[in-house]
């Protein structure tokens, strides 16, 4: 096969621009996903064939300018000024143009070639605005291309642009100008950097004068490390005073006032809005959703119906994924004749793959739902109606979201913080999430309180340990942030987009990128944590337990007086004791007998302890652990009780609470925890991560039981 | 131009729902201020108060033809002239 010639366009523009909407009727299905390099921001590429060029497109993070302070938006800024793309497409909302044009001052500025694509054509028309198009180009010197995903309109004249520009090898030749006082100050400024040839050669000088001029962090940190900076810096000192003095505020603001004054001028020249249709379905629409009253309750019936769209209709593909690899187990290990064997693939690794598929349902819906209320545009709103609240204990109104799944999940919930920005807010909530008590403790609480509490109540104390849990999370978020992530968390001043709706197919997409990430990223090491768990939970076997047991059985069944009926209750008896023991002779038993003394003062023995270590690989297994564990009775009568029961009579109530807050607040799962490792990208947050929840656990448990 | 130094005491955060008014600065520095001169709120920049959320903060504006929240302790540094 020939090699095509490889042309890169980078699409950018403001977030709500129908940016990857427009992207997915570019590429199709033709798409990678994977994260930019070193941070943990999503990265979108996909290749497409055209008239014998092979195009690569790059779906950048939406940014309001090329100033950046977030992960995404410095990906967004990075890829723009240093990549050396051969053409940036700005996907601009034409719904919203003056603001849109902001952004393409800023392109103008950098002297990039770009092409705009004029997106979300069809709501513009529909709304009664009417633009010219020729004279926007001359105004911008570039060309404005009118597109929509939804009708898809415009795609082939993007293609054929994109050709033009390679084949013709167009430059734009159009400056953005800022007035003669403060452009013959930039150029100046641009004349001295330019002697350091290896920034001129990288960047667009007059940019990076742009920049300094606006005290951006990042190029002031790259200009300080060049020898230029003696001669840059007493000039920029200079030149800032100057603008100062002669406009009466800072040059950033001076500089965004004369890119705005472009923007209106070029808005007011080309755009006709006589007959603009009055009736706005946004407002009507957020005038029934989010004022004074419904606010909250309707925040609360979405966040309500999402749960139950990911983990009550999850439950159903979750429950035929598990049927199907027991079955599959079976199969596979009537096949097999070496018991070793048998047991390592059977148990061992087929039912860890199961484990990690296990969660694909819920990551899927969960990331429907999620891109259903982004897509929407509720999902700004449900920031902006609980902010308040979430406010109070440190956080942005987005972490409810994340905190809300962490009740399902903490697996998706974990990755659902992608959604905030900064980075100290993210770990925060991180941090916080293990409190919402996850779908898997609920058996956990069912047989403790069950056993200790009567029906009557049962209920209530259930609701007081979530309560208690949510209530943890808060004051820990608190607490974090007051201390360890505290700084400037992130400013609140968010957009609150047109509601739309979202193509099923850019739906689809987004629920596909996230189930490929969670694959990728975590499928791995969950498959190995959950062998691994397993080795322990069933090595060493011990022999003689093996020998002692056989010969027990075969007393049995060589025992004449014994009806067939009585022999197969004694011989399951029996095997119950074998497998009991064998548990507690592994490694996981042994480690649970030794941690004996540091759970003494909670009110935990060592088969509480054993339990509490198997809750590691999955929290329900702390039941079954018990099950195994228990089935062993000092007498017979006793082993005729139900597990219940025998814990009823065995410990006090304060070892239940005590138990039941160790439960509540003590490292989640394997799984979630290698997702926690992946997602926070430090083993220092995954360490910090495993000490604060341990820590806590055990001193409020501690303080329980001692209490009581 | 006494009145003028009157008004300049008015900020984003005291206004009122539906109340239509004009940026004339800003007190602050740093990242709030940046992020709102990135959005297109400049001195000269007409805004309406559109709500606030259900619980007093964050409030809605309306400018340049789209809704911005922001809290009232990012409003308070937005200095204003309230429209008659």
């Amino acid at each position: 096969m020939k090699e095509l010639p490889v042309i890169e366009v980078l699409l950018a523009g403001n977030p709500n621009s129908g940016k990857t909407s427009l992207f997915n009727e570019l590429v199709g299905a033709n798409r990678k996903v994977g994260n930019f390099a070193g941070v943990t921001v999503e990265k979108v590429e996909g290749s497409v064939v055209y008239k014998n060029y092979l195009i690569r497109f790059v779906d950048l993070p939406g940014t309001y300018s090329l100033s950046a302070y977030s992960p995404e938006e410095m990906v967004a800024r990075n890829y723009i000024i240093g990549h050396s793309a051969d053409l940036i497409i700005q996907v601009l909302d034409s719904t919203n143009i003056e603001r849109n044009l902001l952004f393409t001052t800023q392109l103008m500025e950098l002297g990039k070639n770009f092409i705009i694509a004029f997106n979300i054509y069809d709501e513009m028309t529909r709304k009664g605005i009417k633009a010219d198009i020729t004279q926007l180009e001359k105004l911008l010197g570039t060309a404005v291309i009118p597109t929509s995903s939804r009708l898809k309109t415009g795609i082939t004249e993007l293609f054929d642009k994109i050709i033009e520009f390679y084949e013709k090898k167009l430059q734009l030749s159009k400056k953005f100008n800022y007035p003669e006082f403060i452009e013959e100050r930039i150029i100046k400024l641009s004349g001295i950097i330019n002697s350091d040839k290896e920034l001129s050669e990288s960047y667009s000088t007059y940019w990076l004068s742009v920049k300094l001029l606006e005290q951006d962090t990042e190029v002031y940190k790259l200009l300080k490390e060049r020898t230029v900076w003696m001669k840059v810096f007493p000039y920029l000192t200079e030149i800032n005073k100057e603008i100062s003095n002669y406009y009466k505020e800072e040059a950033d603001l001076i500089l965004n006032e004369n890119r705005l004054a472009f923007a209106k001028g070029a808005f007011k020249e080309t755009v006709n809005l006589s007959n603009l249709k009055s009736r706005n379905f946004t407002d009507v629409l957020d005038y029934l959703l989010i004022n004074r009253i419904t606010g909250i309750p309707v925040f609360l019936f979405f966040m309500w119906a999402t749960f139950q769209l990911v983990f009550q209709l999850g439950e159903y593909p979750v429950n035929w994924l598990q049927h199907a690899f027991d079955w599959l187990a079976e199969g596979i290990s009537s096949s097999i004749n070496n018991e070793m064997v048998k047991s390592v693939v059977a148990d061992g690794i087929i039912s860890g793959v199961g484990g990690v598929l296990a969660f694909l349902p819920n990551i899927l819906l969960l990331f429907l739902a999620l891109a259903i209320m982004e897509g929407t545009g509720y999902m700004a709103r449900a920031a902006f109606v609980i902010d308040k609240v979430m406010h109070t204990f440190g956080l942005h109104g987005k972490s409810a979201i994340s905190l809300i799944t962490g009740l399902g999940c903490s697996i998706p919930a974990f990755m659902s913080t992608r959604t905030l920005k900064s980075q100290r807010d993210r770990l925060t909530t991180m941090f916080i999430i293990p409190f919402m008590s996850c779908g898997a403790k609920l058996p956990v609480y069912i047989l403790i309180i069950g056993a200790f509490f009567p029906a009557k109540i049962a209920g209530t104390v259930l609701f007081a340990v979530y309560m208690t849990g949510i209530l943890l999370a808060l004051l820990s978020a608190k607490l974090l942030k007051t201390t360890l992530m505290r700084g400037e968390s992130e400013p609140f001043v968010m957009e609150l987009p047109p509601y739309r709706l979202p193509s099923p197919k850019s739906l689809l997409f987004q629920m596909w990128n996230k189930a490929t990430m969670y694959l990728k990223k975590a499928a791995t090491l969950i498959l190995l944590a959950s062998v691994l768990v397993w080795l322990a939970s069933n090595f060493p076997k011990s022999h003689k337990i093996e020998l002692f047991y056989n010969y027990e059985i075969q007393q049995v069944i060589n025992n004449e007086h014994l009806t067939n009926q009585e022999k197969t209750s004694l011989i399951k008896s029996l095997s119950a004791k074998e497998n009991s023991l064998q548990f507690q002779n592994s490694i996981i038993g042994r480690l649970g007998k030794l941690i004996e003394p540091v759970i003494k003062p909670l009110g935990f023995d060592w088969r509480i302890g054993i339990s509490l270590i198997t809750g590691f690989a999955a929290k329900e297994l702390v039941v079954s652990s018990m099950a195994t564990i228990y089935s062993i009775g000092d007498s017979d009568t006793e082993n005729n009780l139900s597990l219940q029961q025998k814990l009823k009579n065995n410990y006090p109530l304060k070892t239940a609470l005590s138990l039941l807050m160790f439960v509540l607040i003590y490292v989640p799962c394997v799984a979630a925890t290698a997702m926690f490792h992946k997602e926070a990208g430090k083993i220092k947050y995954t360490a910090f991560y495993f000490f604060f929840t341990m820590t806590l656990a055990w001193l409020l448990s501690f303080l329980t039981y001692q209490l009581l | 131009m006494k009145e003028v130094q009157e008004k300049e005491n008015m900020r984003l955060s005291e206004l009122k729902k539906s109340d239509c008014g004009v940026v004339i600065g800003f007190t602050a520095l740093g990242e709030v201020r940046k992020r709102l001169i990135d959005m297109g709120l400049v001195r000269g920049s007409q805004f309406k108060v559109i709500r606030k959320a259900p619980l007093g903060d964050p409030i809605e504006i309306k400018l340049n033809g789209f809704l911005l929240s922001l809290r009232l302790e990012e409003a308070s540094h937005i200095l204003v002239n309230l429209d008659a």
